[in-house]
């Protein structure tokens, strides 16, 4: 097992309620009032012909448009691996189908509508769209599924099977399933109810130009106070650190789960992302990319701060993912020409 | 690939159309006896369809399970927790071993048995809005971990036909890389409305018994069950003084990168599938002494797939057979059934045989058609194969 | 009925950037000229159904009847019930 493994991000793409395949919300970002917001989609036949696409959803052509960007940037042709995360899978196919069986009966459905409903759908169309053969898997496992499919990465290059891995996740919505998110509290008063699909290419080629390195990651279910201790020292012992990328909300339940880091981490300023893209399963995704941005400006910007005001960026940045505070996903970005 | 951390198999549970538990199960497979037949349990219109269901009505799994009554469960959940049940007896594992294990479940219709029922609901009123945060494939996976106990991690699988399969390999990463010593990983699927017109639209349901590699087959079946296995490494089977049952030596994933549902006709995801766990688990083809088939009895995957076999293994192709014949396809939860069904060849000396098979074809493997018993099996290939060419494989072999 | 049928099968099969007068009455449907797969063949049984009340058990035959609009439409006219 390498103990010098240096895992890169070389690059991250997203679609979101932020301007897709871009930057500008680090500057300019789209504020919103409404509690449910659908991402804002880029032109995707620069992506996907006319044909492929006619059977693909909103979310496939997003997957792929990330994938592809992502994969560009990062001066990859094929990946060695696909990995997934999305927490209800393609919510339009799903609910066209559902709606069919559930009104107008068993007969006369949609091939196309059930085929494209299955979870794995995105993380084997890019595997076809890039004629990819390697490992590829999917996660499902609501908030934690992005993190899951890392983990998944994480495993596959420690044990030297792979040398790059497209990481993804990708959820979206539809107004009645966004009903089902607040009924199940899956997503919370004063959160806004949006989409997100990420793509993050990562590798251990140390020529190639990177946003940041991944250096650990923990998955922890209800650990107790000691075991989260033990998981957040074990990573970050050492190392100066500039923020805390958390899952904070601005609701009042979901941000509790984060006290805790008051004690363990005083005095290094707490960021968070949701104001900024909103709340859906694959959001611990763009927390992650958030970070990465971050570390590869040299800055974190005001919109990510609690206090609004931007935050130089002179060690690496923690990110604290908690799902129903019960599910803890850890891990540390530092930045390539990190010496702290 | 060298590697000084075996992963041992040290329990398992299942519950399936042909049996509640190992017990029954094994019978089943000795005598032969399909669990496929009408369907009794799914209130569908299409009943012309036959299926493997469990023969346990919810009420009966909750009663077994000794939940309360008008407590939100759903039939995946319940067969995933009679079978997690019997697999962590089967371990011996008590409440201090399974905060030190991992799980991981392998599922895709996760909550839709009550999804499908209540969906009108959901959206018009609140009668049954507790059923909403049973619909997902974690919820279902954390519903099924948390009857048992804390778990260390808890994770979720949906890769179709291949998830049970991956959740193994996944398992067997994480213990090979020492970050847990345990972990229980497997899969769950209950038939559903949903999926079973599903499958029909896409018109790979057969109308009669599936009959895997024949020439005459027609399609598939579905089959509903779970099935976990208990992995562990060496030195934690030790600590808690159990023996180990077999080893999971060896790990295959690709993607076919052909098709959304089906398969390239030189089948090859699953031959690079079967190569990366032949190589994962240092062995060559003449090594495997049978081959457990994904043989799902359509015509596109059975011809996909003995392709696939005939490039691997060449003159060296060992006894093969699909159980699905007796099982159903149980889709997410499959590839650990029939692991366990593999488990039970090992352990027992026998190979179950290709159910309703009767006629070969040039373009397809011929199959053992009933069951060999008195066999010794060292190295046994396990295939599962899912949508969108999610190709997964799996090698259990004897415990030195 | 052949426009309707084209535009019917555009509709159904999503085919944005077609229109009626781009498909060729005896091109083939499938392989080339429209390119459609196994999938679109599914789509367009369920639409014989639908819209036609023809129901198509056996899927092999499918790829007969849909060689090109004209044998389609030719089929459709021989056996619609509605």
């Amino acid at each position: 097992m390498a103990q010098d493994l240096k895992i890169r991000i070389y690059s991250a793409r997203q679609i979101s309620i932020q301007e897709p395949l871009q930057e500008s919300w680090m500057d300019a970002p789209l504020t919103y009032t409404d509690g449910y917001v659908r991402a804002v989609d880029p032109d995707f036949k620069q992506f996907v012909s006319a044909g492929d696409a006619r059977r693909m959803g909103r979310l496939l052509k997003r997957a792929i448009a990330t994938s592809v960007s992502a994969l560009q940037e990062g001066g990859v042709d094929m990946p060695d691996a696909i990995i997934t995360g999305t927490g209800f899978g393609s919510v339009e196919n799903t609910e066209l189908f559902l709606d069919a069986l559930v009104r107008e009966g068993e007969q006369m459905l949609k091939p196309t509508q059930f085929m494209q409903s299955t979870h794995n759908t995105a993380s084997s169309l890019i595997g076809i769209h890039t004629h990819c053969h390697g490992y590829n898997s999917t996660y499902s496992q609501k908030g934690l599924s992005f993190d899951c499919a890392l983990y998944d990465a994480w495993l596959q290059f420690r044990m030297g099977k792979i040398g790059s891995a497209l990481v993804g996740a990708h959820d979206e919505m539809s107004s009645v399933f966004s009903e089902f998110m607040r009924k199940a509290k899956h997503v919370r008063e004063g959160e806004i109810c949006s989409e997100a699909a990420i793509s993050v290419l990562l590798g251990t080629d140390e020529s190639k130009p990177a946003y940041c390195t991944l250096d650990g990651l923990k998955l922890l279910n209800r650990p107790t106070s000691q075991e989260l201790s033990d998981a957040i020292h074990s990573l970050t012992d050492g190392c100066k650190l500039c923020g805390v990328m958390t899952g904070m909300s601005g609701n009042r339940e979901n941000d509790s789960w984060y006290g805790f880091l008051n004690e363990l981490i005083p005095d290094v300023p707490l960021l968070s992302y949701k104001q900024i893209f909103g709340v859906n399963f694959s959001s611990s995704a763009t927390g992650l990319y958030a970070a990465a941005c971050c570390l590869k400006k040299g800055q974190i910007p005001a919109c990510l701060t609690r206090n609004g005001a931007p935050v130089r960026t002179d060690g690496g940045i923690l990110l604290v993912n908690i799902v129903d505070g019960r599910h803890y996903s850890i891990s540390l970005l530092k930045s390539l020409c990190g010496n702290y | 690939m060298a590697n000084d951390r075996s992963v041992l198999i040290t329990g398992y549970g299942i519950v399936s159309a042909i049996g509640l538990n190992v017990s029954e199960v094994l019978d089943s497979l000795l005598a032969n006896r399909t669990g496929i037949g009408s369907i009794k349990y799914l209130k569908t219109g299409h009943t012309e369809f036959p299926v493997g269901e469990v023969k346990l009505t919810d009420g009966e799994m909750e009663r077994m399970m000794g939940i309360a009554p008008g407590t939100p469960t759903t039939r995946t959940a319940l067969m995933g927790m009679i079978a997690l049940h019997e697999a962590l007896a089967s371990a011996g594992m008590g409440a201090g071993d399974i905060e030190k294990a991992a799980f991981i479940n392998g599922t895709t219709v996760g909550g839709m048995d009550k999804s499908e029922q209540y969906y009108l609901d959901f959206i018009e009123n609140n009668s049954h809005d507790a059923y909403i945060s049973t619909h997902d494939c974690g919820s279902c996976s954390e519903m099924i971990a948390d009857r048992m106990g804390r778990f260390k991690y808890i994770s979720t699988i949906s890769t179709a036909c291949s998830s049970a399969a991956n959740a193994i390999g996944q398992a067997a990463a994480m213990i090979r890389l020492g970050d847990v010593d345990i972990v229980v990983a497997g899969g769950s699927e209950c038939i559903t409305k949903f999926h079973l017109n599903g499958f029909n639209s896409l018109m790979i349901l057969d109308h009669d018994q599936c009959r895997p590699f024949d020439a005459g087959r027609a399609g598939l079946n579905l089959g509903e069950g779970a099935a976990f296995l208990v992995l562990e490494s060496r030195e934690s089977a030790q600590r808690r003084g159990v023996k180990p049952l077999a080893v999971l030596s060896g790990y295959g994933n690709a993607c076919d990168a052909f098709h959304q549902t089906a398969s390239s006709p030189n089948g090859e995801g699953a031959y690079l599938s079967m190569t990366k766990a032949l190589a994962d688990a240092g062995l060559n083809p003449s090594d495997i002494d049978y081959i457990n088939a994904h043989g799902t009895g359509t015509p596109n995957n059975d011809v996909s797939e003995s392709q696939a076999m005939r490039r691997v293994f060449g003159t060296s192709l060992p006894p093969v057979s699909s159980t699905k014949s007796l099982t159903g396809h149980t889709t997410s939860a499959s590839g650990a059934i029939e692991a366990v069904i593999c488990l039970m060849a090992l352990k027992h000396g026998f190979i179950p045989a290709n159910y309703a098979f009767e006629n070969a074809m040039e373009d397809c493997v011929t199959p053992v058609d009933k069951v060999l018993k008195g066999v010794s099996l060292n190295h046994v290939l396990c295939n599962s194969f899912g949508f969108g060419g999610n190709d997964s494989s799996l090698i259990i072999s004897r415990a030195e | 009925m052949i426009l309707k049928l084209k535009q019917e099968i555009i509709e159904v099969l999503n085919l944005e950037d077609v229109k009626p007068e781009d498909i060729d009455n005896d091109a083939p449907l499938f392989g080339e000229g429209l390119g459609l797969d196994s999938i679109d063949a599914l789509e367009l049984i369920v639409l014989m159904e639908k819209n036609y009340g023809i129901k198509l058990q056996d899927p092999a035959k499918g790829k007969e009847i849909f060689k090109s609009i004209n044998v389609m439409a030719d089929y459709i006219q021989k056996n619609r019930t509605r």
